[in-house]
């Protein structure tokens, strides 16, 4: 887990924080650069939350968001699958909040991050 | 420019009814107050102009401006005040005034900054609360109208800084931003 908050703001800071964090998808990537921009605190997967357990107890399936903003206590999971795809990790996120009721996660889809990439300009830079 | 937008979400005349009924409730809340209202450039502009004129006791206005994450951001940027207020917020009672809240990264920024310089009270104002896309949520004590998850523009709202003259509320088609679809 790699934490925000280990640098100063600044551009130089930010960007060693963020090249040192292997992202699983370049927009994670891009959501950290944008929560950097603003200033926003954020952990890059600091927790995984075990949602399904065999007979003796041994965890079989874990669920981890991508960020957590601890100034908000908020966690982000960023799926940029197309919808179809998303009912599997929507299953495992009912679950998720079944089990963590007190949990503050905000689920980003595909539709999402479009509406980001459009909010900031670079939806024509996505397709090109 | 009429031929872009697919609907009218909000007339002329609903804006103007909604922006009375705010302006008041701000010169009721606001009497016997020194209040300084605080617009964002460059979207808010037009709906403070209409604000401030149905605002029945005295209001000092400024402004700010902040970069925006875009296209031409250096790749690890942060955001920086492209222009500050002239005004002292000092022991003022603030009222930050926005055409529209959305994911709350740039009020969020805004706020933070304004806090710091301890003024007597602040508070948001916002014409529109697209709350669907909030990421991080904030305050707002002021709301003229529920957005729901569409792209909008008109009455200061812009798309490519296009639109803004527009004197109603409107959705963008969607083929002006995603012409290849």
């Amino acid at each position: 887990m790699v934490d925000s908050s280990e640098k100063e703001n600044s551009a130089d800071s930010n960007s060693s924080v963020i090249e040192r964090i292997n992202f699983a998808h370049p927009s994670e990537k891009q959501c950290a650069q944008i929560l950097d921009f603003y200033g926003i605190k954020w952990e890059y997967e600091p927790k995984s939350f075990p949602v399904e357990w065999d007979k003796r107890g041994s965890v079989l399936q874990s669920f981890t968001p991508d960020f957590y903003l601890p100034e908000f206590n908020l966690f982000i999971e960023l799926t940029t699958m197309s919808q179809k795809l998303v009912t599997k990790k929507n299953r495992k996120i009912r679950r998720l909040r079944e089990l963590y009721p007190d949990i503050n996660i905000k689920i980003f889809y595909q539709r999402d991050f479009r509406y980001l990439l459009l909010k900031f300009g670079l939806h024509k830079m996505q397709h090109n | 420019m009429l031929d872009h937008i697919r609907e009218v979400l909000f007339t002329e005349s609903e804006i103007e009814e909604k922006v009375k009924l705010l302006g008041a409730a701000i010169s009721q809340d606001y009497r016997e107050k020194e209040l300084l209202l605080v617009n964002v450039l460059k979207g808010g502009v037009i709906f403070l102009a209409d604000l401030i004129r149905q605002i029945t006791i005295p209001v000092v206005i400024d402004f700010m401006a902040i970069s925006s994450y875009g296209p031409s951001t250096e790749e690890f940027g942060i955001v920086r005040l492209v222009k500050d207020l002239e005004e002292s917020v000092s022991g003022k009672d603030v009222l930050v005034v926005e055409d529209i809240i959305d994911t709350g990264l740039t009020l969020t920024y805004l706020l933070r900054n304004l806090e710091s310089r301890d003024p007597g009270s602040l508070r948001v104002c916002t014409l529109m609360d697209k709350s669907v896309r909030r990421i991080v949520d904030i305050p707002i004590y002021y709301k003229g109208f529920d957005v729901p998850d569409v792209f909008v523009v008109g009455y200061g709202l812009d798309y490519e800084q296009k639109y803004r003259n527009l004197p109603f509320i409107g959705v963008l088609k969607k083929e002006i931003y995603y012409p290849e679809e």
